[in-house]
């Protein structure tokens, strides 16, 4: 019973919930070096087993993201820290900067107008329609989006790891299969397709890929922020 | 002379650290959602962050040597910054259902969409440069 009591302490939760999530992280990360090909990616393996933990532990998500909300909250710094890669490749940016400005608002067009249009025709109301429509962006942008718009912030968190994970798999099909040139291409479509997960396999195809995938994701999430009031606004209207 | 020593021994230190730049990095983000929040700015404080650190970049007051590892410390782990999100399920067992596939399916066909407009766009508009 005291032991109980113990566990959910809230300094006692904070410290063994974040453990056992970067513990996780960390073997997951792990495994997937080991078996490159073989193994699923490690935010798969390593959400599965914390996910199992939860349910056998009786965790509600309150109580986890309590205790580790700290993680979620280093996006923050993760986003400042895209500001290296891009300071290094400013010339190429510069260079492409109209190619790259009409395909993040190609692509952000195309990602909004596809979600709205699809999940109208499956039948999803109205509340997860409108937290879909944010699901290209980076997690802060997409939260910060999805608040505007009047979706549901912890839905789109999780339909935008949806895409990142779906992305991340489709980008690499895609890559082989469509007759792209250039690296700039190349990043753009992870970069606006998967966001974050897209830009660290853009990483893995190239330096320039993955500083235009950082780029075009940071970028777009810019554009969609100031974007959001306007689209909120048409949204409601449909 | 003083001035001079301590001018090259601190950023010295910093680009040898890579705890320092962990530091800067958040201290850098702590500096500008703090003034996101003041302002009452409608953007994520990491943006203007990444603003801020691009502005320093370019005006050669921090080099690129006393951020890259800190940088690649943040991008390299990005994965275990989302992962506490998943657990979101545990609040949404409705997703578990037909309704999960639905969602599924818009976000498959709506990602593939997303990707082959981009890289069409971008790859023309590159190739239209390269012609002219």
């Amino acid at each position: 019973m005291e032991l109980r009591a113990l566990w959910h302490g809230p300094a006692l939760a904070t410290l063994s919930w974040s453990a056992a999530t970067i513990a996780a992280y960390l073997c997951a990360r792990a495994v997937h070096r080991r078996w490159r090909r073989a193994s699923p990616p490690p935010l798969v393996t390593s959400s599965l087993a914390l996910l199992a933990a939860a349910i056998v532990l009786h965790t509600s998500y309150h109580e986890y993201i309590l205790a580790t909300g700290w993680l979620l909250i280093l996006l923050g710094p993760a986003t400042v820290a895209f500001a290296v890669p891009i300071f290094e490749h400013r010339a190429l940016i510069v260079r492409h900067w109209a190619a790259l400005a009409l395909g993040m608002v190609a692509g952000s067009l195309t990602s909004m107008v596809s979600a709205w249009a699809l999940a109208t025709l499956l039948g999803v109301d109205e509340q997860l329609r409108l937290s879909l429509l944010a699901r290209s962006l980076s997690t802060p942008f997409a939260m910060e989006v999805s608040n505007t718009i009047g979706g549901a912030a912890d839905l789109t968190a999780l339909f935008v790891i949806a895409t990142g994970l779906v992305g991340a798999t489709l980008g690499e099909l895609m890559l082989a299969c469509l007759p792209i040139r250039s690296a700039l291409a190349r990043g753009a479509l992870l970069g606006l397709g998967a966001h974050g997960m897209g830009t660290a396999k853009a990483h893995e195809v190239g330096g320039e890929e993955g500083t235009i995938a950082g780029l075009t994701m940071v970028l777009t999430g810019l554009l969609n922020v100031l974007a959001a009031p306007l689209i909120g606004a048409y949204a409601r209207l449909l | 002379m003083f001035s001079r020593r301590l001018g090259i021994r601190v950023p010295s230190l910093l680009e040898g650290s890579l705890l320092l730049q962990i530091l800067l990095v958040v201290g850098l983000w702590l500096g500008a959602d703090g003034f996101v929040h003041i302002t009452g700015l409608p953007v994520p404080g990491g943006l203007v962050g990444l603003i801020a650190a691009l502005a320093l970049l370019a005006s050669r007051r921090l080099s690129v040597r006393s951020l890259r590892r800190g940088s690649q410390f943040f991008i390299g782990h990005m994965v275990l910054f989302f992962l506490p999100a998943v657990l979101a399920v545990l609040d949404h067992r409705e997703l578990m259902s037909v309704l999960g596939c639905k969602v599924l399916l818009v976000i498959v066909a709506g990602t593939a969409a997303v990707m082959v407009v981009t890289a069409l766009v971008v790859d023309l508009c590159t190739r239209a440069k390269g012609v002219r």
